[in-house]
């Protein structure tokens, strides 16, 4: 069962490792939506 | 697009339950065998993913569109990550059923070259931004293909520890109902991840590309 829970822990990892990388790019695209704001509002 | 989410997440739990709880257990391998459910599952979605960076690329070279490139660069991504998961989960599967965690098998082999050849896709995409660099990904795209051919006859035309297919066999599924009911299932699960990752994956570079056309322009 070690070996079956591992494989299955593992796909969940990656997963999640992808979500998440998904996440931070989310997050970078919120902060340059934010920049551009704050750029047109001193423009 | 909330639906989909649902649907794969709902799916994903119904097979998971399905595949360790309800599924038979293998009279040979016993237990380990219940890796299949991810290990198939997982393969299927990374040939679906790069058949999908095929066809877009195939268009991309043709219209020239960014869009399809955008298809492509996403499905790569996705390509990747499915086909870690099947070379990791084999090997977690082979160390208890073969006693090793790696041989230099024909099918294994072409499937970490397989690997290989996308992960080339993306430092491809990572160090060359722009349309020569798309170009260049593209035709990678399209050549890294041939490999999945070449890694289904390679159980059936060599000699290989790998077992011969039994879902995708001319003969029909060698697979009794009780297990391939909840391999189908994974299958659809991972199908319907595939799905939602790409979705979320392809709006993300539109609204790159979108916002540094505006910084440029502004």
């Amino acid at each position: 069962m070690a070996y079956v829970s591992a494989a299955y822990l593992l796909a969940a990892l990656l997963f999640l490792a992808y979500v998440l990388s998904l996440r931070s790019r989310q997050r970078m695209i919120s902060d340059m939506i934010e920049a551009l704001r704050q750029r047109e509002g001193r423009a | 697009m909330r639906a989909l989410i649902i649907l794969s997440v709902a799916l994903m739990l119904f097979g998971l339950c399905w595949a360790l709880l309800a599924a038979p257990t293998e009279l040979f391998q016993g237990v380990p065998q219940r890796i299949m459910y991810v290990h198939v599952p997982s393969v299927i979605a990374a040939y679906t993913a790069l058949l999908v960076v095929f066809v877009a690329s195939v268009v991309y070279l043709w219209r020239r569109d960014s869009n399809w490139d955008r298809v492509a660069q996403a499905s790569a991504e996705l390509g990747v990550l499915f086909i870690s998961m099947t070379l990791a989960s084999g090997a977690i599967w082979g160390k208890p059923v073969w006693g090793t965690w790696w041989t230099w098998d024909a099918r294994l082999t072409t499937t970490l070259i397989l690997w290989f050849i996308y992960v080339a896709y993306l430092i491809v995409r990572a160090w060359a931004p722009g349309p020569r660099g798309a170009r260049a990904a593209a035709v990678i795209g399209i050549v890294g293909v041939l490999d999945i051919p070449l890694i289904h006859w390679s159980a059936l035309l060599l000699r290989t520890l790998h077992p011969q297919p039994t879902v995708f066999r001319a003969a029909g599924p060698a697979l009794p109902g009780s297990m391939l009911v909840p391999l189908v299932i994974g299958i659809g699960a991972f199908l319907a991840v595939y799905a939602v990752l790409m979705v979320l994956r392809t709006r993300q570079e539109r609204t790159l590309q979108i916002l540094a056309e505006s910084l440029e322009g502004s």
